[in-house]
């Protein structure tokens, strides 16, 4: 394969990779902001503790698969006490209340992780069959980005069926669609939307882990996943796993062969993209009119 | 209130806002100053939130281009006079506004919010990476501030800080008195109903999109007033304080801590504001997590912000039913 060639698979795989921790992110953005309206600005907060969680259970315990297991589930638990005692009570006011609500609970975690764990950026050291490249046609990838790939679409898998094959997935699908009358048939709906909001942060928990062996683990972590993660979820229209995919992907190749052909806009292209799509189609790209 | 009242109460007013700076002395006139820059800010965003039922994620970006306006103006046009100076730098917010309100007076509700926040980051982007123009990360800044002179009769230096106060809270009261006028104006009516029921609105005649877009030229024009005398005020406009996406919501949080429900309320919330980071700024490093707790407090306790706190201890302690007529502003 000659090096043109080569450059441009290179830049696909960082792309998809990219994409793909996108995906979780936004997917888990999709579940609580898409498909339950509720506004979650910490939704990003709760990806860059998992890191942190991750950094933490890796320096205590050493096993970077049970620091995998551990910290999503740790900042879902978290993210749940903040729908049950926090968020549940502001959803009355409608988008402002939740917007005041979770800016103040990502200022608190912001500060809570400077607190505990300093500003620097803390390195986080991948187990050694992660690490390294393997060859594949003639080229060299990185291993633990194959593997981010791989993960996401385990995780897309598991919240796929999880949706559309359970029982629980299909009280779910009509909570969403019609919250006061699946209520009125005996189920738990607060309940059920309290478990979705941990789902979708666990998945942003996922996301936290999978990021921090390529970006280091730092404060700043949320700011950029976060704004991504609202602008896929809006783009490709509220509430669906499939469209956060495709979204996600387009944006991890438009910012990674952005960065190699025009790279001083490359930041500016989501946005440009978002907003073309939001002028022709306000309700996304695959959005339907209400 | 009859009118010899509301007379005695503008003086007593105005005497107040002359005399701050001399008993409280150049720190205190700068921190009040930031004050009421952020208080005309916060009015203009309650004219889109408060009043036409608009929420915008991107209000920075008329902040913003207000202010580098106004610096840009200043850094490449060699005595260029300060209003002509302030002026550019609005005229600068009206052409954003103007470009981008076709599109965004025909989208409402979540749209409307994410089309400003896409618009709000482009806008942010820009500033950081046109460097030749913007300075990049570190903006524009040590422009020459001119004096404010009228030829020929006065000239007035504005490094002064005292001179300058008085000057910006001139334009900056000026600001917020034009936009409570026009609350009252039928025009300003309108917009209300327009928050209320749209359709019927179109029903009765009035042409929606364009009561939009007036509004929105409106707010962004002031939110460029108060965005060039930020810079003039710091001599340094940088992507930061101009376009951050905090700046955006620094105006919501305000409206909503204050009151949505007046046109005060949001005067009030930049007050809390400004208060509330001078206190703990003094006592803690910890700024932030101070702001968070008190913004979860505040929406857990008082959702309706300062003013209905106000309102709700009024109706419960001292007995009487809540005045009907209060709440012809917003409801």
């Amino acid at each position: 394969m000659d090096p043109t060639t080569a450059m441009y698979v290179a830049q696909g795989i960082h792309g998809l990779a990219y994409g793909m921790v996108l995906f979780l992110v936004a997917s888990g953005l999709t579940l609580i902001f898409g498909m339950m309206g509720i506004l979650n600005l910490a939704h990003a907060s709760f990806f860059m503790l998992a890191a942190y969680f991750c950094y933490q259970a890796l320096t205590i315990t050493g096993n970077f698969w049970l620091a995998l297991l551990l910290a999503p589930v740790a900042a879902a638990l978290l993210g749940i006490l903040v729908e049950r005692f926090l968020l549940r009570k502001v959803h009355a006011f409608g988008h402002i209340g939740e917007l005041i609500l979770t800016i103040g609970v990502s200022l608190v975690i912001l500060e809570g992780v400077k607190v505990f764990w300093g500003t620097e950026s803390l390195p986080l050291r991948v187990p050694p069959i992660l690490q390294g490249l393997v060859s594949i046609g003639g080229l060299d990838y990185p291993i633990y980005r194959l593997f981010v790939i791989g993960l996401a679409l385990v995780v897309l898998g598991i919240m796929a069926l999880l949706l559309y094959k359970t029982r629980l997935g299909m009280v779910v699908r009509a909570a969403v669609s019609d919250a006061n009358m699946v209520n009125a048939l005996g189920v738990n709906v607060p309940l059920v939307f309290m478990f979705v909001f941990g789902v979708g942060t666990w998945m942003a928990g996922v996301a936290g882990v999978a990021i921090a062996p390529i970006l280091t683990v730092f404060p700043g972590l949320a700011d950029q996943m976060g704004m991504d993660a609202f602008i896929v979820v809006v783009t490709g229209g509220l509430g669906s796993i499939a469209r956060a995919f495709l979204v996600s992907i387009i944006f991890g190749l438009l910012s990674s062969y952005g960065v190699q052909f025009v790279s001083t806009l490359a930041p500016v292209l989501m946005f440009i993209f978002m907003a073309i799509v939001l002028v022709i189609k306000p309700m996304g790209l695959f959005g339907e009119r209400e | 209130m009859n009118k010899t009242q509301k007379w005695i109460l503008w003086a007593v007013l105005l005497t107040i806002l002359a005399l701050y700076p001399i008993v409280f002395g150049i720190y205190y006139s700068n921190v009040f100053v930031t004050f009421a820059i952020f208080a005309l800010f916060a009015v203009t965003l309650n004219l889109l939130l408060g009043y036409t039922g608009l929420l915008s994620f991107g209000h920075a970006m008329f902040f913003g281009t207000g202010g580098y306006g106004t610096a840009i103006a200043l850094e490449h046009i060699e005595g260029l006079p300060l209003l002509p100076a302030v002026l550019i730098g609005v005229l600068a917010a009206v052409a954003l506004a103007l470009i981008l309100c076709p599109i965004m007076v025909r989208v409402s509700g979540t749209a409307f919010a994410m089309l400003h926040l896409a618009f709000g980051q482009l806008m942010y982007v820009l500033a950081l990476k046109l460097r030749v123009i913007t300075g990049g990360e570190d903006g524009v800044g040590g422009f020459p501030i001119p004096p404010f002179s009228i030829p020929g009769i006065l000239s007035i230096d504005m490094t002064n800080p005292l001179n300058f106060y008085y000057f910006a809270i001139a334009v900056l009261g000026l600001s917020i008195w034009f936009i409570w006028y026009f609350t009252k104006t039928p025009l300003g009516s309108v917009m209300v109903s327009v928050r209320d029921n749209d359709n019927r609105v179109a029903y009765m005649g009035f042409m929606v999109p364009q009561t939009k877009a007036i509004i929105y030229v409106l707010a962004a024009a002031f939110a460029g007033v108060a965005g060039s005398i930020y810079a003039l005020f710091q001599n340094l406009i940088a992507a930061g304080d101009g376009f951050h996406i905090l700046v955006s919501f620094a105006p919501i949080m305000m409206v909503m801590v204050g009151g949505i429900g007046s046109f005060f309320g949001p005067i009030m919330g930049a007050a809390i504001f400004g208060i509330i980071e001078e206190l703990t700024s003094r006592y803690t490093e910890r700024v932030e997590l101070v702001m968070g707790l008190i913004l979860i407090l505040v929406i857990m306790f008082a959702p309706l912000g300062f003013l209905g706190f106000l309102r709700y201890i009024k109706e419960r302690w001292f007995g009487k039913r809540p005045d009907m007529t209060t709440t012809e502003d917003v409801a």
